[in-house]
């Protein structure tokens, strides 16, 4: 006889915060007269930071939510997820000190920026924890449907208006080749709940081979790999920087995340047939992502196939994961640790932006910074350091970890491209360094608080990672996927 | 604790020297040196217990999951090496207040000289392969800092990325080494995989460990092909100069290579490998030095010898000739310190740093003469040096070597060491001897502190040479026992007596003077050879070149910003994918439904009707039209639904069709017809991917069809939806009741994406009613 569902609603607390007070917000905002917008801004962290210390609370737990009778939980919890959902709102909470003064300055302030923004969190977080195609399909949407709109927010600026509609129609292309490979999944197998497809799902199925084949596809656009990349240098140059900031570093890591939990959840058992393809896509994309940065003159531009190099980096543990499930912990701290690099990259950027006519994104505009900006610059140069991994920055360990994680696993090519492709990115990435402490330029920023603030805390996790990535590496290792049996007990 | 404090409290004084050059003004350097002096003092202590054997152990944990802990070890060679860090950085310290005097640069180039100094001496004391990675980075680091110093000039610009470029890549290539090294020995201390023989040279990794280390030796210590930075690296201050890229940086290498000698040495491709680069950077090194007329590229190109021959001495491996190896070492950093520091003093009195407007400068600047002489002696290997002990040594220890190549290598061996004798004179004669020319400025003795130095220095080199017990069993003995392993060593002296290396070392000056009074004649000979065009330093720039332009070729090819091209490759490569897995993997044993017979008329007229109006839609120049028979597919399709029974998706395949062609031809309304038409190769291009994706497709449903549906789900569902959920219609109760959570979801998203367009919508009008913010 049918039972009603297990809910389980403490599984999804952090999510439910976080959509009651994006509503919540919504209404607030209308009382918020023109001109202090920013206040919505700074209630944002109202939802942001509960939501982030609930999160921090259900490290260690295991559990599902949505169990019907016998079957098995949508949405789930476990230290991976935890892990992840970590990065996300932390990734949120600096986002919102990054934005309040720069969509102010660019005439932008609209308290729906947040709400949107906390609504793509919620896709993000969502993208972890599904246990199900349908739900990942679900969170794909409730991401990037905001990320569309907030790249298209600065309406009137033709280059932001492109990168919306290339981002939107583009990404919809990608999800349909997701959802082809979920109604693929589903003939083969006739369920879309990973655990059930990890136990009917058979080899010799040819739907099977052809599902896992279109699921990449869409998880490869999300995470910027090459050749399905080609969205992220026109949506990064044209979207809000401040914006930019936060999906460089969300879309990717969600793309991520549904990437590693379909694959070592729902497909682990053929791990030397999907080893191949992510190997060349790694491969392609650090190669690709290094090289094409070279020659880029917009700092936007630069730092968009920085991402696309750095998800290929990522991609080598998650390729070394076929062999040795433990290498997600490498790719984990990676992401990690290039959270903080990235968004404190960012920092500089919008710091140096001028808001007049997309003026000061040109690495040359970076020319004679330090000279009146010594603080900001030594922060761009180690920030810089980092991304091409020189010991002592978080950028170096996270390199270290994943490389190990591809020796161990004997995919020794893939580490000898990652570490020539690293030679290769010194170029790009020391070019502004360059020019902020050797030529003499008019470059000015200006640093309001909250970009202080965020450089400050980017600075601090960056070094506390290059020097002491320990403990941090072991709360990734930590970070696996729950037991299947443990979520239906677990209610 | 001491070792790490030796290490630490260098980059401590780095971080505060500006604030100290900024106090202490001109007796900043003669301050700051008191580091380097008491590091040098508390090392001189340790010399009788590391001469017995003992050696000094320091470990800290710190990032056990990387294997990486601070494990400092001091022994023989890290001693020697240390002493030389400590102590010629002291000099250098004082040099440089005298050199930058009144400069508002030098608490700058200090900073950077300490932070030099903490990372080699960090290099130096490391006994873990990662914390050694990480000192080694970091001395190129401080090195392109240093070179880059005057960096409103192109040329530093240039020489310092160049020389960070090679020698922090070789480090690259020297981690991939170590990872290898630590994956295979299952440790990262190299105490600990010297000593329990953790790694053979019959591991199957051995080859590449070999090649990846060397090649980080090589790049550091400027062995061909990799020698190039180095004489460019002269752009760099004197003081820098003298430090780092003679007496220190560069010879990080040789460190390594030494070090490692007990784990990778001895073998026939060791051997080989390590013996012929030295070699060759040897000639290469010599041949190059004394055709030219710079004082610091004559300076330069010799050290780039001398370190081929140390490799060289290195990589023959005996005892003998390690031990000839660390003299050399010793001796090359005393004299060729105090030779750059000489000639940076020249410099600053003359103005002029070519030798061909220099002389007489004996009478004005008898002090640093005198430094110059000794220290150029003991470069040209003259007795009573240290200098001479060395090449006594070296000819030595090829001479217990059998076979013929030993002969070939001693030839080679007296070739290089005469002509560095050439480049020695050259060094010493022509700006000291001769008639005066006339100069910007008017010469003049050096302060104190910049002829102390150099002084020094050369006097060390003196004093060890005629009593070289003074640094036999105290330095070198521990040293190449730290290398070797070896118990009974040949003890040093000036005096061996008439024998073999003794005829070498006069064959060596007699051929040196002989080249010194002839140079002018065989450098018109030579010229030709010098001039070429394929060196590796053209390779560096091209394959920099090449870099750039493939760069942009890429960038073009990858990255048009037409969408159309995007959309292509997103469909090709999954095209390929998808379809080369299907192909390989499946198609052998797959069955295709070939049962045509229960296709009704009317399902094929509708498929039909959807063919034609796919291919008409591609052919039409409206985008109106083309909208419309976009329509006439989706309607073809919802009557499919509808004949297979499937009337709830029907409606809501028509309902959503008619809404999308309302809502496009709302928007298109207002755009013109097509206009840009695609080129015939590109129509081409769309038909050859659309026709292998519709092909993929298609094989795909027939591979479906093939088997029939067995789902899990759908008996329970029609059973439980009237029973549980009081719903008639399957659809709608999965849609609602069982997949509920689902479809809130969907809700969820919608409403996001309406308040999205409606802010954007807004957004927009707000703009457009000011108009100053339109264009």
């Amino acid at each position: 006889m049918f039972a009603a569902p297990t809910l389980n609603l403490w599984v999804i607390t952090p999510l439910i915060i976080l959509t009651v007070w994006a509503i919540i917000l919504m209404f607030i905002d209308l009382f918020i007269p023109a001109g202090k917008k920013q206040w919505t801004g700074w209630l944002t962290l109202v939802g942001l930071i509960p939501a982030l210390a609930l999160t921090l609370m259900q490290w260690g737990q295991t559990g599902g939510a949505f169990i019907a009778e016998g079957g098995q939980p949508m949405v789930v919890v476990d230290n991976f997820a935890t892990f992840l959902n970590t990065l996300y709102l932390l990734t949120g909470i600096l986002a919102v000190f990054i934005s309040v003064s720069y969509i102010r300055d660019a005439g932008l302030e609209r308290g729906e920026y947040y709400f949107l923004m906390l609504f793509s969190i919620v896709g993000m977080m969502l993208m972890g924890m599904a246990n199900d195609l349908i739900l990942i399909f679900l969170a794909l949407e409730l991401l990037s449907i905001p990320l569309y709109i907030l790249s298209g927010f600065d309406t009137g600026s033709d280059t932001s208006e492109e990168s919306a509609l290339k981002y939107f129609l583009l990404g919809a292309f990608s999800s349909a080749f997701f959802l082809f490979g979920i109604a693929l999944t589903y003939g083969a197998t006739g369920t879309t709940s990973l655990p059930v497809i990890l136990d009917t799902i058979s080899l010799d199925d040819p739907l099977a081979l052809a599902a896992l084949g279109m699921l990449l596809v869409g998880f490869a656009f999300k995470v910027g790999a090459v050749p399905f990349h080609m969205w992220t240098p026109d949506v990064y140059e044209g979207a809000p920087t401040s914006v930019v900031a936060f999906m460089s570093i969300g879309a990717k890591v969600a793309g991520f995340a549904a990437l590693m939990r379909v694959l070592g959840q729902g497909f682990p058992m053929w791990g030397e047939l999907w080893q191949p393809a992510i190997v060349v896509i790694s491969a392609l994309t650090m190669i690709v992502g290094n090289f094409a940065a070279v020659r880029q003159q917009n700092i936007k531009r630069m730092l968009a196939y920085s991402g696309i190099a750095n998800a290929g980096y990522i991609l080598i543990g998650v390729a070394a994961s076929a062999t040795d499930p433990e290498a997600i912990s490498a790719s984990l701290y990676y992401m990690l640790a290039y959270l903080f690099t990235n968004i404190g990259a960012f920092a500089v950027v919008i710091a140096v932006e001028k808001l007049d006519g997309q003026k000061g994104l040109l690495v040359e505009d970076y020319k004679g910074l330090a000279k009146r900006h010594l603080l900001l610059s030594l922060a761009l140069a180690y920030f810089m350091f980092s991304l091409v991994g020189i010991p002592l920055t978080g950028g170096f360990t996270a390199k270290f970890y994943v490389f190990g994680a591809g020796v161990t696993a004997g995919l020794y090519w893939l580490v000898v491209i990652g570490a020539i492709t690293s030679v290769v990115s010194a170029f790009y990435y020391l070019r502004p360094v360059l020019y902020a402490f050797m030529y003499e330029g008019p470059a000015v920023a200006r640093v309001s608080r909250g970009l202080m603030f965020v450089l400050v805390v980017a600075v601090f996790a960056t070094l506390v990672f290059g020097i002491f990535p320990g403990p941090w590496y072991e709360l990734a290792s930590q970070a696996t996927f729950g037991n299947v049996a443990t979520f239906v007990a677990g209610g | 604790m001491a070792l790490p404090l030796i290490v630490f409290s260098g980059f401590l004084l780095a971080l505060i020297a500006a604030v100290i050059a900024h106090v202490a003004r001109r007796a900043t350097g003669w301050l700051l040196a008191l580091l380097p002096l008491g590091i040098f003092a508390y090392l001189v202590r340790l010399i009788p217990a590391i001469a017995d054997g003992q050696t000094v152990v320091t470990e800290i944990v710190w990032v056990p999951s990387l294997k990486v802990n601070l494990t400092f070890n001091l022994d023989g060679l890290a001693l020697l090496m240390a002493l030389l860090v400590s102590g010629i950085g002291a000099l250098i310290l004082i040099y440089t207040s005298g050199y930058m005097r009144d400069d508002p640069g030098i608490g700058r180039l200090d900073a950077y000289l300490l932070f030099f100094m903490a990372s080699m001496l960090g290099l130096v004391l490391s006994d873990n392969l990662f914390t050694l990675f990480i000192f080694w980075e970091l001395t190129s680091i401080s090195s392109y800092l240093l070179i880059g110093f005057k960096y409103r000039y192109q040329t530093s610009r240039d020489a310092a990325l160049q020389a960070l470029l090679v020698t922090a890549g070789g480090g690259l290539a020297m981690l991939a080494g170590f990872v290898l090294l630590s994956a295979s020995a299952d440790s990262a201390t190299i105490s600990t995989i010297i000593n329990d023989n953790l790694f053979s040279s019959s591991s199957s990794m051995y080859g590449a460990v070999l090649i990846l280390i060397l090649l980080g030796a090589f790049a550091k210590s400027a062995q061909f092909p990799f020698h190039f930075w180095l004489p460019n690296a002269m752009e760099a201050p004197t003081p820098v100069s003298a430090y780092l890229h003679s007496a220190t940086m560069v010879k990080a290498g040789i460190y390594l290579l030494a070090r490692f000698t007990p784990i990778l040495g001895g073998t026939t491709a060791w051997t080989t490998i390590v013996v012929s680069i030295g070699g060759l950077t040897m000639l290469l090194g010599a041949y190059l030095a004394w055709q030219k007329r710079d004082l610091k590229r004559i300076l330069a190109y010799a050290t780039i010898s001398v370190l081929g021959t140390i490799v060289l001495l290195l990589g023959i491996g005996t005892e003998l000739a390690v031990e000839a190896a660390m003299v050399f070492l010793l001796a090359h950093a005393l004299y060729k310190g105090a030779l750059f520091m000489v000639a940076g003093s020249v410099d600053k009195a003359a103005g002029t740093r070519n030798i061909d407007g220099l002389g007489g400068l004996l009478a004005k600047m008898p002090v640093t003469f005198v430094a110059a002489l000794v220290a150029g002696l003991s470069m040209a290997g003259l007795p009573p040096l240290l200098g001479f002990i060395a090449k006594e040594l070296e000819y030595d220890a090829l001479l217990h070597e059998a076979g013929a190549y030993p002969v070939l290598v001693i030839v080679a061996l007296v070739a290089a060491n005469a002509l560095v004798g050439v480049a020695a004179g050259l060094v010493v004669i022509k700006p000291f001897f001769g008639r005066k020319p006339m100069l910007k400025r008017d010469p003049h003795e050096s302060p104190l502190s910049m002829w102390l130095g150099p002084l020094l220095l050369a006097a060390l080199g003196l004093l060890f040479g005629l009593m070289p017990a003074l640094v036999d069993d105290t330095l070198i003995v521990p040293a190449t026992v730290a290398v070797t392993g070896a118990t009974e060593l040949e003890h040093l002296a000036l005096w061996h007596g008439l024998t073999v290396p003794m005829g070498l070392s006069v064959l060596t000056i007699g051929l040196a003077v002989v080249v010194y009074l002839l140079r002018n004649r065989l450098q018109v000979m030579t010229k030709r050879t010098t001039s070429g065009r394929f060196g590796p330093a053209h390779f560096y720039e091209w394959s920099l070149d090449w870099m750039l332009r493939s760069a942009d070729k890429l960038t073009l090819f990858l990255q048009n910003g037409n969408l159309r091209v995007y959309l292509n490759v997103i469909i090709g490569t999954a095209v390929l994918l998808v379809g080369s897995v299907f192909l390989f993997y499946t198609l052998p044993d797959m069955t295709l439904n070939t049962d045509i017979n229960d296709v009704s008329v009317i399902a094929a007229g509708l498929s039909g009707m959807i063919i034609v109006a796919a291919i008409s839609a591609t052919l039409f120049r409206s985008r109106l039209a083309a909208i419309a028979v976009l329509g006439v597919i989706g309607y073809s399709i919802a009557i499919l639904f509808l004949l297979f029974g499937a009337p709830d998706l029907a409606m809501t395949q028509f309902s959503v069709e008619t809404l999308t062609v309302v809502v496009i031809v709302l928007v298109i309304w207002k755009l013109p017809y097509f206009e840009n038409l695609t080129k015939r190769g590109d129509r081409i291009k769309d038909v050859v991917i659309a026709v292998a994706a519709g092909l993929l497709m298609t094989l795909f449903v027939l591979v479906i069809t093939a088997t029939p549906l067995t789902s899990q789900i759908t008996p329970d569902i029609v059973a439980d939806s009237y029973l549980i959920a009081k719903g008639r219609n399957v659809v709608n109760v999965i849609l609602v009741d069982f997949r509920g959570v689902d479809t809130f979801g969907e809700i969820t998203v919608l409403s996001v994406a309406g308040i999205g367009v409606f802010v954007l919508s807004r957004l927009r009008s707000e703009k457009r009613r000011r108009p100053d913010d339109d264009g």
